[in-house]
């Protein structure tokens, strides 16, 4: 069935979310606050889209077990705000929660920020999830405590989905207390140079919670420390110290910058190789690797931008459009994998590198859930 | 009905026949796991040295449809490891080889029969170690606590193994290799890896770990702290979360446990008190410091009788003993007991605790309490005779334990798994749809339902039998492993 213009429905509960699924024929498209609409592969036509962003608000905060259930239509930064009066948090730090990205908007797309460091990303954080499958079946899975292992981790499998298996409606949160201090540590210095000083920050017993290396001239390594008001200072001067020449304290706003890396704005960074980003024709690839072979594959790539933990071997570079295959080529070369995130709407380059050998099993799965492939078709292309 | 000989010899081909063992001598070996109550003895057993071995083997199971359940060291609690009738057994102690240590990059690559103390081992001269720490940990396998996703005293502040594994080859139940995951927590679409993590090798057989190493913090501090009650500990583990505290273990023991523990190990626990507890920080001597003095603070806030704090390595050392020790000390004071592996919400650990009393009286059975308070995952421990007809009734409250669990919006199971042990109790957790699907993830994997069939949700077949009584591991009975 084909329809002239494609339909939005805006849910407000899970059960209107299973309903839309049932009586909406054909395939649908799932957004959030739309802020990773051009992430990953482009959406193929649909007949219709879930949007998400009604479907909001605390369920369940249980702050003497610090978890939480939420909607999944609840923009992050909104349920952050209401954790802090309990002195809690959700300890993921992705830049696109300041543009209004929803707990399940940021599972789907398996983003998170520098602090995955220590605090590791929603895979980590989610403890259990509802969601919609094709034939309207409601599943649950996990559920209320930190520690469980009954079933299989359901959760998982809807990590990294971008919504090829149905709509998330509500999540299950692990909270982490606020921490009492928080202070960043800068050292100017390319990124060669940059790598060096980490491997021996990561070797020292300082703990950081966040390094990101951003680029510009020279480049800028950032680290952020969390601790007791009183404790943290001397933590900070023994983290100067062990950065070195130029090392000094600099105000969280140091990480305005990065944010502004994540959504390929180099206009206010000077690029890798001097290159000014072109406004309009960059594109924006998501990368990993082992940590220690970022920075020798930074220099590799066309980049016009980039930020990159140099510790967990996460980076998000900026690229001109033409060259988002050299990228997927260059990076899968150093055993990595890379996503594309946000580019010109009309660009026609492939959203993912070299498909994963597990792409049959993948398949296999999708098959089992959602047969007649409804949700988010292309969001895999050419993959699956 | 038996496996036919050509079959036989297609896995002698394979492996040598040393390395296929069909004597019921020693096939009977593998007959159970720690689960010792159920017991069957495989057809075949196939020890293979690689991991072309191991698809090798999966792949002649896969065209003669032959189940196969994959074993570690055999430790788990829950049964997964139990051989299926008309199956074989595909064990995995001969890929244990630590493959590389990685420092810069603060990794391990892993053959599945390494075991677990043995990632520690091979990471300590570079000052790492492998966070996840079972207190089987000197036996029990990485391919193992993958399957189980295996937890330890430290896991409140650090995670469980899924935490900690970047990526894993496995032998997929049609024969084919994968890698799920990557080098880095980026991933090139949904987390299978995690999917995998826990699954009880009911998804496939792991063959090679890529695990995250740890520094190794620059303190640790320790301190045995004895209550007037549980729920005077209980409120002392929720004002250290309350004051943004995570310690990296919360560990208590009630009355009869520390008697038990006491009087196996000798490890200095106050015999006289109805409740104690265990608090470990860890991380930067600044921050270790404050937080330690801020815990003592609120252990005398609520009545603590005596508060030991372990002066030396050895001191502390001495205090875990004690605890781990709880589990198979219980057969002092017990001839028979079970273990439960129940979770609630913190918050409500001291109404549980209350509740399993009155449980345990009206039964007319004594429970004893070790957990890990500070996730709230109990371990009750049944003791009953069997000698004197009590096993159906000891069963019986072990299984309203773990249900009273789930009533009280937690889970069947904290990092033991649910096997055959639990499978029937997973209706009491989840509902038939989301059962179903489940079984369905699983199909994606195995469509042809040969991967330890029978195990993690509930068959008919399964639910209908009625599993034996609980009996100390063989290791433990040695005195090699410790539960808990
Ligand atoms: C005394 C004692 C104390 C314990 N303490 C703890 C504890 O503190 N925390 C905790 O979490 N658990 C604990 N356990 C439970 C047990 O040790 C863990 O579940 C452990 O991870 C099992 O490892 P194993 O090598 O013995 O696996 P096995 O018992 O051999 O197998 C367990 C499951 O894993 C599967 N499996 C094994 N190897 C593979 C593989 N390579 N690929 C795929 N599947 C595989 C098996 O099929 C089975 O389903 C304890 C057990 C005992 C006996």
């Amino acid at each position: 069935m084909t329809r002239a213009a494609p339909t939005t429905l805006r849910p407000t509960t899970p059960a209107e979310v299973r309903d839309a699924v049932l009586d909406v024929p054909g395939r649908l498209a799932i957004s959030g606050a739309g802020t990773a609409r051009h992430w990953a592969g482009r959406p193929d036509a649909v007949d219709a889209t879930l949007d998400l962003s009604a479907l909001s608000g605390v369920i369940t905060h249980n702050p003497g077990d610090m978890t939480v259930s939420v909607h999944a239509g609840t923009p992050l930064a909104d349920l952050q705000a209401e954790l802090a009066g309990h002195g809690q948090r959700l300890a993921l730090d992705a830049a696109r929660a300041g543009r209004g990205a929803t707990v399940g908007g940021l599972v789907a797309t398996a983003d998170a920020g520098p602090s995955a460091l220590i605090y590791g990303g929603m895979r980590d954080l989610v403890i259990g999830t509802t969601s919609v499958l094709a034939d309207g079946t409601m599943v649950r899975s996990g559920g209320h405590v930190i520690k469980n292992v009954a079933g299989y981790d359901m959760a998982k499998l809807l990590h990294g989905s971008y919504g090829t298996f149905g709509p998330l409606v509500e999540v299950v949160l692990r909270l982490h207390p606020v921490a009492k201090a928080t202070a960043c540590v800068a050292v100017d210095g390319p990124v060669d140079d940059a790598a060096e000083r980490v491997l021996a920050l990561m070797a020292s017993p300082l703990e950081p919670i966040a390094v990101e290396w951003l680029s510009g001239d020279p480049g800028r390594l950032l680290v952020r420390l969390e601790g007791g008001t009183s404790t943290l200072p001397a933590r900070v001067r023994r983290l100067v110290e062990l950065l070195g020449d130029g090392a000094r304290e600099v105000g969280p706003d140091a990480w305005d910058e990065h944010a502004a890396l994540t959504t390929g704005e180099p206009g206010r960074a000077a690029g890798v190789g001097g290159a000014a980003g072109a406004a309009g024709r960059d594109a924006v690839v998501r990368i990993g690797c082992a940590p220690r072979s970022l920075a020798p594959l930074l220099g590799r790539l066309p980049a016009t931008a980039v930020t990159a933990g140099l510790a967990t071997g996460v980076a998000t570079v900026t690229v001109h459009d033409a060259s988002v295959t050299d990228v997927h080529d260059a990076v899968a070369a150093a055993g990595g994998t890379s996503v594309l995130r946000d580019r010109p709407a009309d660009l026609d380059a492939p959203a993912w590198g070299a498909a994963p050998s597990a792409l049959p099993l993948l398949t296999a799965i999708k098959n089992q859930l959602d047969p007649e492939a409804r949700f988010a078709p292309g969001r895999f292309a050419p993959w699956m | 009905m038996p496996l036919a000989a050509p079959i036989r010899d297609e896995f002698v081909a394979l492996l040598g026949e040393r390395d296929v063992l069909s004597d019921p001598v020693r096939t009977r070996t593998y007959e159970c796991d720690g689960l010792t109550g159920s017991r069957v003895v495989p057809e075949l057993v196939l020890l293979p040295r690689t991991a072309d071995d191991v698809a090798g083997c999966v792949r002649v199971c896969a065209r003669h449809r032959i189940p196969f359940v994959a074993r570690g060291a055999g430790t788990g609690l829950s049964g997964g490891a139990l051989p299926v009738a008309d199956g074989v057994v595909i064990g995995l102690n001969r890929l244990n080889r630590v493959l590389e240590v990685d420092p810069e990059n603060r990794r391990a690559v892993l053959e599945p029969g390494v075991t677990n103390l043995e990632i520690t081992a091979a990471a300590a001269p570079h000052g790492l170690y492998y966070a996840p720490d079972p207190s089987s940990q000197q036996v029990c396998t990485i391919g193992g606590n993958v399957a189980e996703n295996s937890g330890g005293a430290h896991c409140l502040k650090y995670g469980f193994t899924t935490n900690h594994v970047l990526s894993l080859e496995v032998v997929l139940p049609d024969g084919s290799v994968v890698t799920l995951g990557s080098d880095s927590a980026e991933q090139s679409g949904p987390d299978l890896r995690g999917v995998f993590l826990g699954s009880e090798g009911t998804l496939g057989i792991v063959t090679k770990i890529t695990v995250r190493l740890l520094r190794t913090p620059e303190v640790m501090r320790t301190l045995l702290a004895d209550f007037p009650s549980v729920a005077a500990g209980g409120q002392v583990v929720s004002d250290i979360v309350a004051a943004g505290i995570v310690p990296a273990a919360v560990e208590m023991m009630d009355a009869l446990a520390i008697e038990a523990a006491e009087g196996a190990t000798g490890a200095g626990y106050s015999l006289d008190t109805p409740a104690a507890l265990v608090v470990e920080l860890d991380g930067t001597v600044e921050e270790c410091e404050e937080q330690f003095a801020q815990v003592k603070e609120i252990c005398d806030r609520h009545g603590c009788t005596r508060l030991h704090v372990a002066g030396s390595p050895e001191e502390r050392a001495n205090i875990w003993r004690g605890r781990k020790a709880a589990f198979a000390a219980v057969g002092r004071i017990s001839p028979d007991y079970i273990v439960q592996d129940g979770v609630v919400p913190r918050t409500r650990l001291s109404e549980v605790l209350e509740r399993i009393e009155a449980m345990g009286t009206e039964a007319g059975l004594r429970v004893a309490n070790v957990f890990h308070a500070g996730d709230g995952n109990l371990h009750p421990l049944v003791l009953f005779s069997a000698a004197d007809g009590e096993t159906e009734r000891a069963e019986r409250l072990s299984a309203g334990i773990a249900e009273l669990c789930v009533e009280m919006g937690g889970s069947l199971s904290g990092e033991h798994g649910i096997g055959t042990d639990k499978a029937c109790s997973m209706p009491a957790m989840f509902g038939v749809d989301d059962l179903a699907v489940m079984d369905r993830v699983r199909a994606g994997f195995d469509p042809d339902h040969i991967c330890n069939p029978g195990k993690l949700l509930p068959t008919p077949r399964l639910c209908g039998e009625k599993p034996g009584r609980y009996r100390p591991h063989p290791l433990e009975e040695a005195g090699l492993i410790e539960r808990l």
